[in-house]
């Protein structure tokens, strides 16, 4: 497999990510300004307590960062087949020597590495200086957040794919993917930290993959894993990713198919 | 209003309905969808109020009172002003040329060609839900006076948020692109209106009560009902204020607009 | 007066300069830098009630810009334009109504609904009185040949066909004036020759005023009597289409069959190209008519060689248009 086209491919949706400067200062802004508003809510609900169920407020405040900032370097571009469906370009792109997939993930890693950059970190800092974060378990413990954090991405990327596969039976996905992002906002930990959840919550999320987008990462980050208990929930975000991964794969195929005979 | 205008709007509406109804079941989808998105922020302080009882005095059935009022009139603003906030692809995708060709008043035809009736069923439909389940569990003795409080605030948070859709469109005729600041001035606000605005730190109150005022929107009429202790720092006159800052910021937008439209330029090819 | 006045109008864009590549985005993410783009400078002209302007020009010449500044949908920086006694973008309301504008490029129809709604919608928004809204309907559906598609969705029709359904959304409140920006771009040949003929019916007719931007040299040859070429933001030609060849069309080219095989001596400014017909018996003689004077040229030749047949013959005006296009033609 040739790697060049999808390097460029990359390169040019991390271009695109540069073309609206004011937007982007903006964005940046939005996310420090949503880190800032539950860290306020947070520390009023806390008031005078050092930790509720071992949860100290550091802890919590660390989890809001690193999952709303995770969250804008893992943004989808949820439309890019449904686009290509809708508008009829997929059967040209299917005649190109190229992977479609593949060049979805080189465009999805390009915009993310833009966010990464220039979206991500500049947050971080901010919000470290604002607020404060709390430094990883050790670097042993960084290191592992940072596999960890790649497998969270790839979890989110089979989501999106898998779900993406759908336009090839439903007209506008838009309701899917807003309803996508609805529980993704809700169970991933980004807006809810998942210590928090009751009981009978806890046990429904176990069996969804959810959490092993943002808040394995941020539980290793903040060492709060046994050795033992990383290796397991990484391999539970492998599991998952292989999952849905395939789910959309089969979706895939069977899209094809029916393209090919209803010729487009 | 003059009866062929009445008679436009009528056909506009028509014509919206009809194209939305080419896609019957999606139509519906998507107000189910626009439904539970903007409950998102309900079930987080569900789950987090299961948790820790009370968040600043307030319990969650008031907590919901708060946030079905934002609901209310947030269903009803985007009957009428969907078309201000999609503006910037209006503007992008040269429909605004267009509406400039015809002789009609440009905000008319920005409203009612774009009016988004589904979206305004998910809204809306939040905060009747929301209103049902609370207005009972607060301890509200409705009265006559109360009804007519509860109507003049619905109009004027409807102002205030329909004031800050012109004005962030207006900024498109200078800016090409505007959606993030439209994402951190309204729709971040409004996440946040959703909690009372006297738990956070004074800048964020500052920006909330004089800046964009969401304060007025939400929880200060909440506040006239309920009576919390957290009122006892604001000015009592704030209770009131609402319809009047709804109608004075309307005004200011309107003419910011009327003064901005000069200097349109066309997105070209 | 003339029906549309234009005096020195000029408009200008900020254009945001971009730097290509990883680092020329750093450089624009921090210190953007723009410049001033004069899309039109300094452009007069008038034109009369039933006229048929053609107005040409490479791409980003400025067309565009000049018509949605005649239709009120820019302010012009400078110069003032007056149509019909109203300022476009001053008076608007009491203007559009007289005017359409066709944008080949982007449809004013609704794209779920079938195009009769669209018409309906306009009825509405133009206040149409019901009698004329059904003789200009019926009118115009017969000669555009729309029966079949008037009741379809608008995103299920051909190019052509979504074309002149436009058409008629413009032109369906009888305006007296009607701006057309590429108005056959992307339809095929029959299309056009439609389009093309319910132009001028309209224009003989009616005596309805139109103005239209083209990039297809038929239809200017097919429609249009006047031509303003425009070019960099500025009017570089006005006139007759014919006037055109007088301006531009300077060069000449003689063909000439020898008798036999000959060799031609190289002549000063004339370029010799060898057509391939009767075995290199056959040359083009190709020179600029103010360099080279045609009877000194024919007279040299007649006396070197035999001749067996000699024609001369002026450009098309399609290739000299083409060539202004191209920037090939030099303004004097």
């Amino acid at each position: 497999m040739r790697l060049a086209p999808y390097i460029a491919y990359l390169k040019k949706s991390f271009l695109r990510k540069s073309a609206y400067r004011f937007d982007h200062l903006m964005s940046i802004l939005s996310t420090c300004l949503r880190i800032f508003i539950f860290w306020e809510i947070y520390r009023t609900l806390y008031g005078t307590r050092q930790e509720v169920d071992g949860i100290t407020m550091a802890m919590v405040t660390t989890n809001f960062i690193l999952s709303m900032g995770l969250d804008v370097v893992f943004g989808m571009d949820d439309n890019f087949i449904p686009g290509k469906i809708h508008d009829g370009s997929i059967a040209t792109e299917l005649l190109r020597p190229m992977s479609i997939k593949g060049r979805m993930i080189a465009e999805n890693m390009g915009s993310s590495v833009f966010k990464l950059i220039f979206h991500f970190i500049p947050a971080l800092l901010i919000a470290q200086i604002m607020i404060g974060i709390l430094p990883p378990a050790s670097p042993m413990m960084f290191m592992c957040f940072l596999i960890s954090a790649l497998l969270g991405y790839g979890v989110m990327w089979s989501i999106s794919f898998a779900l993406q596969m759908l336009s090839f039976w439903v007209i506008t996905t838009w309701s899917i993917t807003t309803l996508k992002n609805v529980v993704i906002n809700i169970f991933s930990g980004t807006m809810l930290p998942l210590w928090f959840m009751p009981e009978w919550m806890d046990r429904i999320l176990r069996f969804l993959p959810f959490s092993s987008i943002y808040f394995t990462p941020v539980q290793i980050y903040l060492g709060q894993l046994s050795g033992a208990e990383i290796l397991e929930k990484c391999c539970i975000q492998i599991i998952w990713i292989l999952i849905i991964y395939c789910v959309g794969d089969i979706l895939w195929k069977c899209g094809q198919r029916k393209l090919v005979v209803q010729g487009g | 209003m003059r009866s062929d205008t009445l008679n436009l709007t009528w056909i506009y509406t028509k014509k919206i309905m009809k194209a939305w109804f080419q896609y019957r079941s999606d139509a519906l989808l998507r107000s189910v969808t626009v439904f539970l998105r903007e409950a998102t922020g309900i079930i987080v302080i569900y789950f987090t109020l299961l948790k820790f009882d009370s968040l600043n005095g307030w319990n969650m059935y008031e907590m919901f009172f708060l946030y079905s009022l934002l609901f209310l009139t947030y269903g009803i603003m985007i009957i009428f002003f969907t078309g201000l906030r999609d503006f910037g692809r209006t503007v992008r995708d040269g429909s605004f040329d267009r509406y400039i060709l015809r002789p009609r008043g440009l905000l008319f035809q920005i409203i009612f060609a774009n009016a988004d009736w589904f979206a305004a069923v998910g809204h809306g439909g939040l905060g009747v839900v929301l209103f049902l389940i609370s207005a009972q569990k607060v301890g509200i003795e409705w009265n006559v006076w109360y009804a007519v409080y509860y109507m003049f605030a619905i109009i004027g948070g409807v102002l205030i948020q329909g004031a800050i859709f012109l004005f962030l469109a207006t900024l498109n005729i200078y800016l090409l692109e505007t959606s993030s600041l439209k994402e951190l001035f309204y729709f971040n606000m409004r996440k946040f209106a959703g909690y009372p605005v006297s738990l956070f730190q004074k800048p964020i109150q500052i920006l909330m009560i004089y800046v964009v005022p969401f304060a007025f929107v939400n929880y200060f009429p909440s506040q006239y009902l309920l009576r919390k202790d957290d009122m006892q720092q604001y000015p009592e006159i704030f209770l009131y204020l609402t319809p009047v800052i709804g109608i004075g910021m309307y005004i200011a937008a309107y003419f910011f607009w009327r003064y901005s439209i000069r200097f349109y330029k066309s997105s070209g090819n | 007066m003339s029906l549309i006045e234009v005096s020195n109008i000029s408009k200008s864009f900020k254009v945001n300069k971009r730097k290509s590549g990883v680092t020329g985005m750093l450089a624009n993410l921090l210190v953007p830098k723009y410049e001033i783009r004069q899309a039109v400078k300094d452009i007069s002209f008038s034109i009369e009630k039933g006229e048929m302007v053609g107005f040409i020009g490479p791409n980003g010449a400025g067309k565009s810009t000049t018509i949605k500044m005649l239709s009120g949908i820019l302010y012009p920086d400078n110069g003032k334009i007056c149509v019909g006694g109203k300022i476009p973008y001053k008076q608007r309301k009491e203007y559009v109504g007289n005017i359409g504008v066709v944008f080949g490029q982007k449809s004013q129809l609704q794209w779920d609904l079938p195009v009769i709604d669209s018409l309906e919608l306009l009825k509405a928004i133009y206040r149409i009185p019901d009698e004329k809204y059904h003789k200009n309907l019926e009118r115009f559906v017969e000669i555009l040949d729309m029966g079949s598609f008037l009741h379809q969705p608008v995103r299920q029709l051909s190019l052509g066909q979504r074309m002149r359904a436009d058409i008629v959304a413009a032109l369906i409140h009888s305006p007296q004036i009607v701006f057309f920006d590429e108005p056959t771009i992307g339809v095929d040949v029959v299309g056009k020759e439609t389009i093309r003929n319910f132009i001028r019916e309209l224009n003989a007719e009616d005596e309805i005023t139109m103005l239209f931007t083209t990039h297809d040299m038929q239809d200017i040859e097919k429609v249009c009597e006047r031509l303003i070429v425009i070019d960099k933001g500025e009017k570089i030609y006005d006139g007759s289409l014919l006037g055109i060849r007088e301006k531009y069309g300077t060069t000449r080219q003689l063909d000439v069959e020898f008798a036999r095989m000959e060799q031609i001596a190289p002549i000063e400014n004339v370029e010799i190209v060898e057509l391939d017909a009767l075995d290199g018996k056959k040359k083009r003689f190709v020179f600029e008519n103010k360099k080279v004077a045609i009877n000194d040229l024919m007279n040299y030749i007649l006396q070197n060689y035999q001749v067996r047949d000699i024609s001369i013959s002026e450009p098309e005006i399609e290739s000299i248009i083409r060539k202004i296009y191209n920037g090939e033609v030099v303004t004097v």
